[in-house]
């Protein structure tokens, strides 16, 4: 019989970083990197000599892309992997800095992601198996049907649906690290281009270049490195799953963050009334509801109420996507689970400035992967 | 001698007025699957020879619509109407309306297989693409 993460020695954040997220830049990979790992070196107050193993989610670069960016911190020959799980591989990468932690083997190790826009090859693609679509349905088509189906089910208007971007505009407005840093009106919203559907530009996430660095670290590490254990949240969940068959037209995604929160939630022991914050995989505007639907912070159908009701706000019962979500502060893949992380730990720590959820004690982020997997983190304050 | 051939081949016939389409179900566990594959059972793991060819009727209910207004891809232009539909006979699936834009529509309208012509190659040789196409809806009482 497995154990979970809780049932472990504590895995704590003790150092973030990031690199804005921004357009396709001549900025290299490497500075990318090096910025966000520096960052997080600073923040927790740690020597590059003091991190032990590296987990890199990175999903566009190319082959082995780690050792060649962090070399150039010392090359202390320690143990480093690239992490590709989609979308999620930042999570993925941060959930196996965790477990390597909380296992024993290691006391300090760095999770990050980085990457710069590139064709992204799916392997799906390669698997054999044609449909009747094939690449008339993008991620962003697969999002306009979801979106078509829950309007209609639950009477929701267009405007509704829209109202998650400008919300996390908002947020994204106050985060110095969010591609998006523009306030949006609804009007502005829904203004053409139409992409697909009932979605327009700005209910899409922009996909470009960026790296998120976490540090976690044991009690035994905090204690002999003199780190600040009241700014190091503990790890409390980390869970993934994936796909399984549902029936007929059952939405997948909705179904399978159900089943993963609900899993992080007991691991955690803690519930949906119990969370002042989420990060939330919102790649496209209609996803916030679904999620927070399943997520059980709502009823079935009652996402687009909650949102209008100012509840999912900063300042309301639980904060989503404080840092602006990948709506605005954008989804560069693999730093995207990573960064999630950071806003978390910095939101716990009371240190968000003209973001902070007031109170912010528990976090939970949450990304989902074509393919399709889902990784859910629950975080603490310290 | 010209043929004609399906754009999608082994997932329907290139013939047929409302063709099925061609999908799978599991002789272990009845899992019936579209599209079909040859690797083994996505339900209950069972290994490919127990996956047998079953047509399942090109009829079934549109779940969901979207009108894609932006698409790089080759082979249609935008915009054009992409339905996810409960087939009848169980799987659900995503494929090419026939209307080009989604004036009309309606979650819940029945639907049903056609085969589109794309054209000739230089040999003559003709293809078909399977799409469906929305039935009119039955007059009810509240339309009158």
């Amino acid at each position: 019989m497995g154990r979970t993460l809780r049932e472990l020695r504590p895995v704590r954040v003790v150092g973030i970083g990031l690199h804005r997220y921004q357009r396709m830049s001549e900025t290299s990979f490497v500075t990318l990197g090096l910025t966000a790992v520096r960052e997080a070196l600073a923040d927790a107050g740690l020597e590059w000599s003091n991190v032990e193993s590296v987990y890199n989610g990175t999903a566009l670069l190319g082959l082995a892309p780690t050792r060649v960016m962090l070399r150039h911190l010392g090359a202390t020959g320690i143990p480093m992997a690239q992490v590709e799980n989609a979308s999620a591989s930042g999570s993925t990468a941060f959930a196996q800095a965790c477990f390597e932690v909380a296992s024993g083997i290691s006391d300090v190790v760095l999770a990050m992601g980085v990457d710069k826009p590139a064709p992204i090859a799916i392997a799906a693609a390669k698997a054999g198996i044609r449909d009747l679509v094939g690449s008339r349905v993008s991620p962003m088509t697969h999002f306009a049907l979801l979106t078509n189906e829950y309007m209609h089910r639950y009477d929701v208007r267009p405007e509704q649906v829209a109202q998650v971007a400008v919300k996390n505009s908002r947020n994204g407005a106050a985060n110095p690290y969010a591609q998006r840093q523009k306030a949006r009106t609804l009007e502005e919203v829904l203004a053409p281009p139409q992409i697909s559907g009932a979605l327009t530009r700005l209910q899409c996430c922009p996909i470009g270049e960026g790296a998120a660095a976490v540090i976690v670290a044991s009690d035994d590490a905090i204690a002999r490195l003199g780190l600040e254990s009241e700014r190091a949240p503990r790890v409390l969940a980390s869970v993934t799953r994936t796909e399984r068959v549902y029936p007929g037209a059952k939405n997948f995604d909705a179904e399978l963050t159900r089943e993963t929160t609900s899993l992080a939630y007991e691991q955690a022991g803690v519930g949906p009334q119990d969370l002042d914050l989420i990060e939330c995989h919102d790649a496209f505007a209609i996803e916030e509801l679904l999620y927070v639907e399943a997520m059980g912070l709502c009823g079935e159908g009652e996402g687009a109420a909650m949102l209008a009701s100012g509840d999912t706000a900063i300042g309301g019962r639980c904060a989503v996507s404080p840092s602006g979500g990948l709506l605005s502060m954008g989804h560069p893949i693999g730093p995207t689970g990573a960064g999630q992380i950071c806003e978390l730990t910095r939101q716990l720590r009371g240190e968000a400035g003209i973001r902070q959820q007031p109170g912010a004690r528990t976090g939970l982020a949450h990304m989902v992967g074509i393919g399709a997997v889902c990784v859910v983190h629950v975080l603490q304050a310290g | 001698m010209p043929e004609r051939r399906a754009a999608h081949p082994g997932l329907y016939p290139a013939r047929g007025e409302h063709p099925p389409l061609l999908g799978q179900c599991c002789a272990r566990c009845g899992h019936v699957a579209f599209p079909p594959n040859p690797y083994g059972c996505e339900s209950c793991g069972a290994e490919a020879d127990s996956l047998e060819s079953r047509a399942l009727a090109g009829a079934g209910e549109l779940a969901a619509f979207a009108t894609v207004h932006l698409h790089a891809g080759k082979g249609i232009e935008a915009p054009f109407t992409v339905g996810l539909i409960v087939l009848d006979d169980g799987p659900a699936v995503r494929a090419t309306l026939t209307c080009r834009t989604d004036a009309g529509l309606a979650i819940g309208d029945r639907v049903q297989s056609v085969l589109v012509p794309q054209g000739a190659d230089d040999a003559g040789n003709e293809t078909v693409e399977l799409r469906f196409e929305p039935l009119p809806r039955a007059a009810s009482a509240g339309d009158a």
